[in-house]
């Protein structure tokens, strides 16, 4: 279960009181896989945290008892100062599994060669994605945050991640912000738009993608 | 997931942090590391250096460098355990995007590290001072042992604490500074305090640090008579200082987000 129960999420900030969520109640379906879709600063990624658990809500609760990953996003938690490889083996420590299995696994998805040995805050915003992006592939999640990192990377890194990301679809379901259409599209087959602190689920895609380009 | 679960979770989370941090805190070289042992180290010499130069005698014993590393030192690893948690939540904020970690775990992860480091520091600055004929060996190094745990407590209980008030009010990072500055002053780092007047010993007796200090000279002395020391003392305000941080974690956790 994945569910949002009476969730609202208010940030404070020099005396600006921005509202998020309010008041929302929802079960994620789980057997289908969901796009998040509103305008920048509608509130997509702290959905995402909040789902993931990596941020508390301002009231209610989130209930998860799925094996759900971090968001998967541009920024993540990677240390700058810290090679690639450290960020490997930190997160696979964190989650449990087998550090050089990881390593591995993640050398052969991202490609990103002898960089690996290198600090994170040399990498380029596409590399940091491709590394997030593999390191999350090599651990079994049941649900995966996606935050706007699919389109990363050349044409024969997009076909591979794709190639991997259908196998894993078997078994997991996604849950993906993302402005683009095709995207969603291709990956989603329900969704939420979120507008102004109020969030309208979609059925279809179709419905979906036309609301929100008439925002 | 069970309790047991949970627990081998925690830590596993608590010791892959602390092997971060270790990376992040002492860098990429090697000397990094050296840096932190040198740093006390270089502020006891130049205490020592200085209080020869103006023709003092050790207040107890024979060995000025001794006195003082006992004082200093003890106090020096309280104040860096207590002051790297106070700002534990703000570093940390990135590594929350991993649901798995928690504030909780960072402030662990920090304590032990300090800890583990402070122990390394101990350990080569007092063989040294032996190795030179400074000091002779511990008398009691059970009490050693005893004084340092307290002493990591201590720092972890005030450092939560703090970490939880500069989390809501932020000018408490320069407030709690200036406070406790005259620490130095009143812990008996380069004095005996049972030497002190009793109306002197009445109002530093409420000092926890000092009950540190005190405790790591009587063990390491073999006939260091003090009239003050409780080392209760000093735990129980750890005690106390550990459960009032982290209610206030558990408590304002939503606002800190």
């Amino acid at each position: 279960m994945l569910a949002f129960d009476r969730v609202s999420k208010v940030y404070k900030l020099k005396g600006v009181r921005k509202v998020i969520l309010d008041d929302l109640s929802f079960a994620f379906p789980e057997d289908r896989n969901v796009a998040i879709m509103g305008k920048n600063g509608a509130g997509k990624s702290t959905m995402m945290r909040l789902l993931a658990g990596s941020e508390p809500p301002t009231t209610g609760h989130v209930y998860r008892s799925l094996r759900v990953s971090w968001p998967l996003g541009f920024a993540g938690g990677f240390n700058g100062s810290m090679t690639g490889i450290e960020n490997i083996r930190f997160v696979s420590r964190i989650y449990g599994q087998d550090t050089e299995r990881v390593i591995e696994y993640v050398k052969d998805f991202a490609e990103l060669g002898p960089s690996l040995q290198l600090p994170i805050k040399t990498y380029s915003s596409g590399m940091k994605a491709r590394l997030a992006f593999g390191l999350s592939m090599a651990i079994n999640f049941q649900v995966y945050l996606i935050d706007e990192i699919t389109a990363v990377g050349d044409e024969t890194f997009r076909k591979k991640s794709n190639a991997v990301f259908q196998e894993k679809l078997k078994s997991s379901q996604i849950i993906m912000v993302s402005h683009s259409a095709a995207t969603i599209k291709e990956y989603c087959d329900c969704g939420l738009l979120l507008n102004n602190g109020g969030v309208t689920f979609y059925d279809d895609v179709g419905d979906l993608l036309r609301d929100y380009k008439s925002l | 997931m069970n309790t047991a679960e949970l627990l081998t979770l925690q830590l596993r989370v608590i010791l892959s942090l602390v092997l971060r941090e270790t990376r992040a805190t002492f860098g990429t070289s090697s000397f990094g590391y050296a840096w932190a042992v040198i740093t006390p180290t270089a502020s006891v010499a130049v205490l020592v250096i200085l209080f020869s130069l103006i023709g003092r005698h050790a207040p107890f014993g024979s060995s000025l460098a001794l006195f003082f590393a006992t004082g200093i030192l003890t106090l020096q690893f309280f104040t860096e355990v207590s002051s790297k948690l106070m700002t534990v939540f703000d570093a940390n904020k990135a590594l929350l995007t991993y649901p798995v970690i928690k504030d909780v775990d960072t402030i662990l992860a920090r304590a032990l590290l300090i800890s583990a480091t402070y122990l390394v520091i101990m350990v080569i600055f007092y063989s040294a001072l032996i190795a030179v004929g400074m000091a002779e060996l511990p008398a009691q190094p059970e009490q050693l042992i005893l004084v340092f745990f307290t002493t990591a407590f201590l720092g972890l209980g005030y450092g939560t604490l703090n970490a939880v008030i500069a989390s809501l009010w932020d000018t408490w990072i320069q407030i709690e500074k200036v406070l406790t500055r005259p620490l130095f002053f009143i812990s008996g780092i380069f004095y005996v305090p049972s030497q002190l007047p009793v109306r002197a010993q009445e109002v530093l007796q409420w000092n926890p640090i000092l009950h540190l200090v005190e405790g790591f000279r009587h063990g390491f002395y073999p006939n260091y008579k003090t009239s003050i020391l409780d080392m209760t003392y000093p735990a129980i305000v750890g005690a106390i200082l550990l459960l009032l941080g982290l209610t206030g974690e558990r408590l304002f956790r939503r606002s800190r987000f």
